[in-house]
Parts: C-alpha cells; sequence; structure tokens
C-alpha cells in the first residue's frame, strides 16, 4: 500500500437544485492532525461520506491509500471512521455492535476488547446500546473506528456532545493517533474544537476547500491582526500610520487602533516621525478570526441582521 | 465473503428481535393449522378436502413474520442510520446485500421446518381423530414431501421478497405494508373479480396464491398452476425484488 | 360573563387555544410529510381503482331480469300457481291435508325429506306478472300456519304441522285493496292470522292455489326440493263466482330460480273438489344464495377498503413512531408538554383525513363500479339512498378509526416494524378467515363479533329474512353485527388503545 494519505481531486456532487461539493481537493496526511472545519451545509460530511464510498461523486475521485475505498478489502485495516454515533441498534449491546464489525473483517473478539479498553468503555461495554449517553457513543464510535488499527481515522464531529473531561481526552488521544504516524482528519463547525489539536487546517465553504494551511501559517497570514496604541498625540498618529498604508481607528481620547500594519513596523514609523506614545500592544489574531474573515462569503445559513429583520 | 456472513450472523443473534420473529412464525404456523384441522368436519359420504394442504394452512399466517424478518434485516439499519456502517465495513455492496439475504435464507428455512413439520405432526394427530385415518384420505409419501419442502422452500422465499422489497423501500413500515398487501390482498382481489378467466390470472400472478398451490396433494387438475409451476412464481418474485434491491443498492447513495 | 371566566381569564382562554394550537400543530406535521399525504391519496385510489377493476372485469350480460318487488327489493317469484281471474270483492277457502317435501340425495336421486319453508296455500295476487303484489296464507313444511304478502312480510298463525288426521282450514278475503287471512281446523271456527294491504289492486286479480318449495340448507352449500300438496273443499265465496282453474310454473326462467331438482316439473291434478299440487322455488325476498349472481356495494367496496386500510394503518403508525425514532417527540412534549393532548390532537388529525379519504373513495366508487358492473349485467340488489350514505360515511370512519388504532399502537409499542404488523395482524388474520368460504358459519360469525373486522359490517347492504333458509355469513355479505353495532367494536378497541397509549405516554419517559 501507498502513502496512508486522503487525496481528494476536485469532488463535485450535486442533490437535486443544491450543488454539494463544487471542486472539492485537499490531501490528509500522515502524522498529523487534519482540522476539516467549515459552516453547516459546507460539504464537511459529505467529503466524509464520498471517501467512504457511501455517496458517489459526479466527477472527481477520492482516493485512500492510493484507492479508492469500495476497491479495499478489509477497509477497516485501512480506514477507520466516526460518521454518526447515533447510528445503532439500540438493542444489541456495544461489545456486540464491535464484535460483528471485527467479523466483517476477520478481526478476532479479542481485538474488541482491546478496543473497548483503549476507549476507556469496558464497563458498559455489555450494556444495551439504546441507553448510552451521547458521549460513551462516541467513544463507541471510535473504538469501532480502531478495531482494524488502521494508518488513517476519520472522525465526524468527534467532539459533540462530549463532557469537558471527554474532550480532553479526546484531544490527547488524537494527537497521540497522529504521533503514531497515522493520517487523522477531524471535521467540527466549532473552530474552538481544532484550535489546540489539529496541526493543519482545511477551511471548507459552499462545497469547496477555501483555505488548506498549517494552523500557524493561517494565524499569520490573516490581514485581521489589530494593534492598540496608547498616545497623546493622536491625530498625528493616526495620519502618520494611515499615510503608511494602515486603518486607524480612533476607539478613546487616547487610544486609537491600528490594523494593516505588524506591531514593530508601528512602532519604527512613529519613532521617525517623533510621534509620543505610551503603549503598543499587539492583538494576535485567533483560528476563530481567521476562520470567521474566510468563510465569511461562504456561510449559506447566514443568521439576518436585526436591521434586516425590522425592514 | 465469509466474514460478511459471519458478520450478519452476528448482527442477527445479538438482538431478541429476529429470534422472537422466527417463534412466532413457528407459533403463528402451527397453532393455525392445529385450529384449521379441529374445527373441520366431514360429511357422511367423507371428507374431501386435502389433508395435507389443511395442514399446513397456517403457513398463509406464519408467512407474516418471515416477511417482517426480511423487511427488519435491512429496513432497521436504513432507519437507525447503521447502514453506514455495514456498508463502510463491507464495501462491496453486491457482497454486503448477498450476505444478509444467505444469512436471512439460513435462518427462515431453519425455522420453517420446524414450523412445516410441526403443522403436519399436529394435523395428522388432530385430522386421525377425525376420520381421515381411512386410505383414500391418504396422499402418496411423495405429494406430502412435496407438499412439505415446498411450504418450507415458500417461508424462505416471502422472506427473501421482503428483504428486496425492503431494500428498494428502505422505510420499514411501508415495506411491511406493501408485502403484506402484496401477500394478502391479491387473492382477496381475486375473489372480487367476476370474470373466471381473470380470476384465474391474478392467482397464477400473485405471490401467494401461485406459491401455495404446492401444497396441494389432491384435486391437482383444479389448481391455477402445477404446483411446482406455482412455487416458480413465488421464486420469480423473489428474484425480481432481490435483483432491484440489489441493483438500487448498488446505485444509491447509502 | 360569569363569576369563573372573570377569576380566570387569562388562563381559560390559554387553555382553550393551547388545544387548538397543538392542533395546528399536528395538522401542519402531517400535511408537510409528502409520503404521509400521498399514503392517504393511496388509499383512496385503491378504493377507487378495486371497485373499477370489480366493475369492469364481471361478465354476466344476457342474464334474464331480476324480478324486483313492490318494495323495490329483488324478490324471487316463482311457484306452482293453480289460478283463474276473478273481479271484485271475494272469499276464498280450501283444506290442506298434506304437505310433503323431497330433497335430492346424491345425484338425483330424491327421498321425502324436511323443508321447513315449503309453501301450499291460497294466494291472491295482482298479476302473473313477476314480482306483482300478493297476499297469501299457507301452510309451511316446519313453520305452521303463515299469512306473508308483498314478499317481505310475514306473520304466524296456528302451529304445527299439516297431515290427514289434522287438516288446516285456510281462507282469504279481499275487500278492496284490503286481505285478510284465516286460519282454522274443522271450516268453521277461523281465527285471523292477518290482514294486508295491497295498493293500487286492480278490479281483476288472480286468485288460487299455489306450492313453493325453496333450497334448503344442506351443511356448507344449499339444494334444491320439490313439494306436493293436497288440498280439498277449494270453494269461492261472496262475489266471486268461479271458472275453470288452470295451473302453470310461475317465474319459471327467472334467474333467482335454480331449476327443479331431479329434472321434476311442477303440475296439478284435478278431481272434483281435490287438487294435488307439484310446485318449487319460493315467493319471498331474493337473499344472496337464492341470487348468487347479483352483486351488492359491499362486494364492490369491501377488497378496495381493506386494501385502503392497509395504507392508512401504516401511516398511522409513522405519524407517531417516526417521532420516536427521530427523538422529534422531545421537540413535541417540549413544545406542548400535556402529553394525553398530542395524543388527542394527532388523532383528530389522522382520523379526520383518513375519513375524508374513505369517504372520497367511497362516494366515487360506489357509482362508477355499479355503474360498470350493471353495464356488464351484473344485477346490484338494490339499496335506499339512506343506505348508500351510511356505506360511504362508514367507509371513512372504518378508515379513520383503523389508522387511530395503529396510531395508538404506535405510541405503545414505539416501533414501526411492530406496530403496522400487529394492527395489520389483527385486520388481516380475522378478514383471511372470513374470506373463506369454508369456514364455519359459528367461527365466522363469533370473529365478526370480537375481532376488528366486525366493522366490515358498516358496508352491508343486504337483509336477513327469518323466513328464507340460508347460510346467513360474512363471507355471504351479512354480517352478525347491524352496521353502527360492527364500527362500534372497532371504536372500541381505537378507544381502549387511546386511553392505554394516553396512560403510557404519561407514565413513561419520552
Amino acid at each position: 500500500m501507498s502513502a496512508p494519505e486522503i487525496v481528494l481531486t476536485g469532488l463535485r456532487k450535486r442533490y437535486g437544485a443544491t450543488l454539494a461539493l463544487d471542486g472539492m481537493s485537499f490531501t490528509v496526511r500522515p502524522g498529523v492532525v487534519t482540522g476539516f472545519v467549515g459552516p453547516n451545509g459546507a460539504g464537511k460530511s459529505t467529503t466524509m461520506r464520498v471517501v467512504l464510498g457511501l455517496d458517489a461523486v459526479d466527477e472527481g475521485t477520492a482516493l485512500v491509500g492510493g484507492k479508492p475505498y469500495r476497491s479495499l478489502r478489509c477497509p477497516l485495516n485501512h480506514v477507520g471512521a466516526l460518521l454518526d454515533a447515533a447510528a445503532l441498534h439500540p438493542s444489541r449491546t456495544g461489545r456486540n455492535h464491535l464484535l460483528w464489525l471485527a467479523y466483517s473483517q476477520g478481526l478476532a473478539a479479542r481485538r474488541v476488547d482491546q478496543v473497548i479498553e483503549q476507549v476507556g468503555l469496558t464497563s458498559a461495554a455489555r450494556r444495551k446500546a439504546g441507553g448510552y449517553s451521547l458521549g460513551m457513543r462516541q467513544r463507541l464510535g471510535i473504538a469501532a473506528a480502531l478495531l482494524g488499527d488502521p494508518p488513517i481515522v476519520m472522525l465526524d464531529e468527534p467532539f459533540n456532545g462530549m463532557d469537558p473531561d471527554g474532550i480532553i481526552w479526546m484531544r490527547g488521544f488524537l494527537r497521540s493517533l497522529a504521533a503514531q504516524g497515522r493520517a487523522v482528519l477531524v471535521s467540527s463547525h466549532l473552530m474552538s474544537e481544532v484550535q489546540d489539536t489539529a496541526d493543519h487546517l482545511v477551511v471548507v465553504g459552499r462545497g469547496k476547500a477555501i483555505a488548506d494551511a498549517g494552523v500557524n501559517d493561517l494565524i499569520a497570514a490573516t490581514s485581521s491582526g489589530r494593534v492598540a496604541l496608547r498616545t497623546t498625540a493622536g491625530p498625528h498618529a493616526m495620519a502618520v500610520l494611515a499615510h503608511a498604508g494602515a486603518t486607524v481607528v480612533a476607539t478613546g481620547s487616547d487610544t486609537i487602533t491600528v490594523s494593516g500594519l505588524p506591531a514593530d513596523r508601528i512602532v519604527t514609523l512613529l519613532n521617525r516621525s517623533v510621534v509620543p506614545f505610551s503603549e503598543v500592544s499587539a492583538h494576535r489574531a485567533t483560528l476563530e478570526d481567521v476562520y470567521l474573515e474566510l468563510t465569511r462569503d461562504a456561510v449559506e445559513f447566514r443568521a439576518a441582521t436585526p436591521t434586516e429583520v425590522t425592514r | 465473503m465469509r466474514p460478511a456472513l459471519h458478520a450478519e450472523w452476528t448482527k442477527l443473534r445479538t438482538v431478541a428481535g429476529p429470534g422472537w420473529l422466527m417463534l412466532g412464525m413457528i407459533a403463528a404456523t402451527v397453532a393455525l393449522s392445529a385450529a384449521a384441522a379441529s374445527v373441520v368436519t366431514c360429511a357422511a359420504d367423507g371428507c374431501g378436502g386435502d389433508p395435507t394442504k389443511l395442514s399446513l394452512v397456517g403457513v398463509v399466517l406464519g408467512q407474516a413474520p418471515a416477511a417482517v424478518l426480511g423487511v427488519l434485516v435491512i429496513s432497521g439499519e436504513y432507519g437507525s442510520g447503521m447502514i453506514h456502517t455495514t456498508l463502510t465495513a463491507v464495501p462491496h455492496r453486491v457482497t454486503a446485500f448477498a450476505a444478509k439475504a444467505i444469512t436471512l435464507t439460513g435462518v427462515v428455512a431453519a425455522a420453517a421446518t420446524i414450523a412445516v413439520l410441526g403443522s403436519l405432526l399436529a394435523g395428522r394427530l388432530i385430522l386421525s381423530h377425525h376420520g381421515f385415518t381411512a386410505a383414500p384420505g391418504r396422499p402418496a409419501l411423495s405429494l406430502t414431501l412435496r407438499a412439505t419442502t415446498g411450504s418450507i422452500l415458500y417461508l424462505t422465499l416471502i422472506g427473501l421478497l421482503s428483504l428486496g422489497i425492503a431494500a428498494v423501500v428502505r422505510n420499514s413500515a411501508t415495506s411491511i405494508g406493501v408485502i403484506l398487501g402484496l401477500l394478502y390482498l391479491l387473492p382477496l382481489l381475486a375473489q372480487a373479480i367476476g370474470d373466471p378467466h381473470w380470476q384465474r390470472r391474478l392467482e397464477q400472478f400473485a405471490p401467494m396464491s401461485a406459491g401455495l398451490t404446492v401444497q396441494a396433494t389432491t384435486d391437482l387438475g383444479s389448481l391455477p398452476l402445477s404446483p411446482w409451476a406455482g412455487l416458480g412464481v413465488t421464486a420469480g418474485w423473489a428474484a425480481a425484488a432481490l435483483v432491484a434491491g440489489g441493483l438500487l443498492i448498488r446505485t444509491r447513495d447509502a | 360573563m360569569t363569576a369563573v371566566t372573570t377569576a380566570h381569564p387569562a388562563g381559560r382562554r390559554t387553555t382553550r387555544d393551547g388545544f387548538r394550537q397543538v392542533l395546528h400543530a399536528e395538522w401542519t406535521k402531517f400535511r408537510t410529510v409528502l409520503g404521509w399525504v400521498a399514503g392517504m391519496g393511496v388509499a383512496t385510489l385503491l378504493v377507487v381503482l378495486v371497485a373499477l377493476l370489480a366493475g369492469v372485469s364481471s361478465d354476466q350480460k344476457g342474464s334474464p331480469p331480476v324480478p324486483i318487488g313492490p318494495g323495490g327489493e329483488a324478490v324471487t317469484d316463482t311457484c306452482y300457481f293453480v289460478h283463474q281471474p276473478l273481479a271484485g270483492d271475494g272469499s276464498v277457502t280450501v283444506a290442506v291435508s298434506a304437505l310433503d317435501s323431497s330433497i335430492p340425495q346424491g345425484l338425483g336421486d330424491l327421498r321425502p325429506g324436511v323443508v321447513p319453508w315449503a309453501k301450499a296455500g291460497l294466494i291472491v295476487k295482482e298479476s302473473t306478472r313477476q314480482g306483482s303484489p300478493y297476499a297469501a296464507i299457507m301452510i309451511t313444511g316446519g313453520h305452521g300456519v303463515r299469512m306473508q304478502d308483498n314478499y317481505v312480510n310475514d306473520r304466524a298463525g296456528l302451529r304445527g304441522p299439516v297431515s290427514a288426521a289434522s287438516v288446516r282450514w285456510l281462507r282469504l278475503d279481499r275487500s278492496g285493496d284490503t286481505i285478510t287471512g284465516y286460519a282454522g281446523t274443522d271450516g268453521t271456527n277461523w281465527a285471523e292470522v292477518g290482514t294486508a294491504r295491497l295498493s293500487g289492486l286492480g278490479s281483476s286479480v288472480q286468485v288460487g292455489l299455489f306450492v313453493a318449495s325453496p333450497q334448503v340448507v344442506d351443511g356448507m352449500g344449499t339444494t334444491g326440493s320439490v313439494s306436493t300438496a293436497a288440498f280439498g273443499d277449494l270453494r269461492l265465496h261472496g262475489g266471486w263466482t268461479g271458472g275453470e282453474w288452470t295451473g302453470e310454473l310461475l317465474g319459471d326462467h327467472s334467474p333467482s330460480f335454480a331449476g327443479f331438482p331431479g329434472n321434476g316439473s311442477g303440475s296439478f291434478t284435478q278431481s272434483g273438489g281435490r287438487f294435488t299440487v307439484t310446485g318449487a322455488g319460493d315467493i319471498a325476498p331474493a337473499v344472496r344464495e337464492t341470487l348468487p349472481t347479483g352483486g351488492t356495494l359491499n362486494d364492490i367496496l369491501t377488497t378496495g377498503t381493506f386494501a385502503a386500510l392497509i395504507a392508512v394503518i401504516v401511516v398511522g403508525a409513522l405519524f407517531i413512531t417516526t417521532e420516536y425514532r427521530k427523538n422529534l417527540i422531545h421537540v413535541t412534549l417540549a413544545a406542548s408538554p400535556r402529553r394525553g393532548r398530542v395524543l388527542l390532537a394527532k388523532a383528530i388529525v389522522l382520523g379526520a383525513v383518513a375519513f375524508v379519504a374513505g369517504l372520497v373513495g367511497a362516494v366515487l366508487a360506489v357509482p362508477l363500479g355499479a355503474r360498470l358492473a350493471r353495464a356488464n349485467g351484473v344485477f346490484i340488489f338494490p339499496v335506499t339512498p339512506w343506505t348508500e350514505m351510511r356505506v360511504a360515511l362508514g367507509t371513512g370512519a372504518l378508515l379513520a378509526t383503523a389508522s387511530i388504532l395503529a396510531l395508538c399502537i404506535g405510541a405503545i409499542v414505539r416501533d414501526s416494524a411492530a406496530a403496522v404488523t400487529s394492527v395489520i395482524g389483527a385486520v388481516v388474520l380475522p378478514y383471511l378467515l372470513i374470506a373463506n368460504p369454508f369456514m364455519p358459519a359459528s367461527v365466522a360469525n363469533w370473529l365478526t363479533r370480537v375481532t376488528p373486522v366486525a366493522a366490515f359490517a358498516v358496508q352491508q347492504t343486504l337483509v336477513q329474512y327469518p323466513q328464507v333458509a340460508s347460510h346467513y355469513t360474512p363471507y355471504q355479505g351479512y354480517y352478525p353485527l347491524v352496521p353502527w353495532v360492527g364500527l362500534a367494536v372497532l371504536a372500541g378497541y381505537a378507544v381502549a388503545g387511546l386511553a392505554v397509549a394516553a396512560v403510557v405516554l404519561h407514565r413513561r419517559d419520552a
């Protein structure tokens, strides 16, 4: 088998009048956690279903380890996936759910007990899955994804329904999977969930990847870094900085917010023009800012602004 | 294929529903057969009926649980979304569907054997009290054997027909409505039709009235179809439903 | 405004409007799911299509016309009639000393037997036309002396059979439109049995002796019979002065007459005042077995209704189990926490839609199906407009009640497959059993009393007559319960289901 990667090229899919995927292309590499983020309806779940061969695309290819998913023998040994944790038969026990999955791949029952222990579900494994909490179902789903010890793991919204302890556990768990050299793709519609977990980000909107970069590169590249400046010579400072191409807004009697220029450049400019100032504080852009800026045009279901509502 | 079969069998045995349905099939078949055998009355000049067919009349009722199991094996997974897990584990869809069909065949055939043999035994015991022991009432062994194996095959085919329909319809309640309507309504429709020619056509076409001709051991000339040909019609229905279901599972998004 | 309403004006309004809101919400839920609306449309379509199929597929072109009685009902008007025309008022008396019947055993071998409704006596008939008005006094094979008129009316007189040792004297008086029947044991003392008014009876009528011998119930079927009666002392009184007697078999080619058993024929012999008359057939209302080729609204509607039933049961079960499946029930119960009212609102919405589906289906199916069947020569048992309306409304009510039952079972078991299977099973199994012609009448009648199929009684249009021996079974179109009581049995199940579902919804966590 070639490198354990997911390679998506130009995926296009239409459901009736909606274009769900519109040229989705990116690669998920081994050894890193790739965050897959975008607003609801942007095409995250559809992409994952296409990767797993559940939905057929109109155009493009989705390869896992160099092959289409539907050509894999014992696919759970290549890709482990969690799509919908609630997709269980309510009266089958968690262990038995894993058991039939294991048998479908020719795996032994021993492996089932290993993954149950790995996700910390031992005490509940012999209870009916219908009685599980959402968090327990997520753990069961992750156990199912790990059954075949796959080099590629793909999880759709794994943080949903998890308590804070569970979220911390999940983050460490995902990082450890990547550290073992696996390719890990984790989708979320909440930026804060992947901020501390992902090394690489794919941001999607309207059915295509609108950003595909390392987390740090993305933050650095954003234009929304702002600098707060405290000065008694407000008008003079604004003129100097505006001349240098920055966007300047007076936010108080002696405070100004500058955007479009990095902090060190602002200090140099002010010193050269002899403008007095008492404080310069750079406000580092968060992933949230990056995300909002990137997806601003891509949000399909944007809430109406209050003015629009009253009109 | 073997891992897929092992998985499907594990699915069936790890929930209570299929077991209860098969028990229900056995109970319904034997109970209705026994009840029918005990209410039948013989006139002074002989019984004139078909004792083997009478002892197997419970199949008419027992086919309902078999149909429900056939439906639930697949539509239950569409309802919960577990079909995604199944097709992720076995992405070759025809294999996944065939594994379901084969497992279902084994389970229904095993339960149907118990149901049919139990009905025959109950019918024999009850009818012998009604004077059926006389020689003219006893059909040839080969005919009884045909009725027995035919009834077991019939129940199995109904399970497969239901599986195929459910794979097309995907919703369990609607599938059950469609299959029970197909089984029970068409024979009633034949009664509502006045023209004997059309009546016979419909009886040759309907999966239940055609298939159950295999139970006849006397008066074969009055049947709409010869026994094995009748079962062949039911098999044709099952095959058509399975092919349609298999094609749709292959081409449709899961 | 009363004190109570001023005390809690806001609360009261909220309560009342609250239910309307729940109802509105459930209606919106229902009409916005295409599959459910389509399911109800399918129900209507099935009722209509099956009726059309039943109508188109029948073929009885060229069959002779069915006699219709003065009351508009189908009748059988066959007997051996020894008669002469008489004008004005008068009286006729006769002594009957024997009534012997024969029934075929095996192939055409006639043996003496008991035919309880074999008839021999005097009759005043408007004419020999089939279905014409009449009044008659007679001795019967097993029911003593009877006075019958215009096919449907029947009154009992002297009990006991007739023989040479116990001769029965019969007398009919005509005075205008009024015919009075008397019976006695000696020819001098007369006891009035009954009086009939035959409106529009002309001055000249046919008067004489008749012998009829109807089919008898034999095991699962019926068999024809033939009877011979011995009459003596036939006398005309009052304004009537007699001429020659002529004998003929009335209604020889009527579709409601199955013919003489054993290639026999009717006859009469006269010697002095003594007559021996042999006849078959019956003068009575037609029932299913005497007119097997006749169709009913029941035939046109029931199979289609049964099909529609499956559709509304599926929709009814899905209407609630889908909410459990998708946990929408949490949203529903959060929006209206009073669970019993949610169930009631669902039942009202579902029932109303199913009622309309059934009503529309029946209103379209009955005239279309009946017209097609008539065009193919099928005789449809006549019904009054009221009956037709009852059948249409009843069909709607039947579908509504069944769908509500499915809803309740769905609320109790919370699984669509289980709910659909159990409700269809509860309706299908007894229906299949009663639709089997070999089912013993006792079992079939019991099933149509206690199981949900009792509700199909609402579609029956045939009437049972105690003076006609026949198999009155559901298979023949005769239900043991009167229409609305039959429907009430199903409604009982639905109400019980509602009560259990309400309790269960209340007690259980959603």
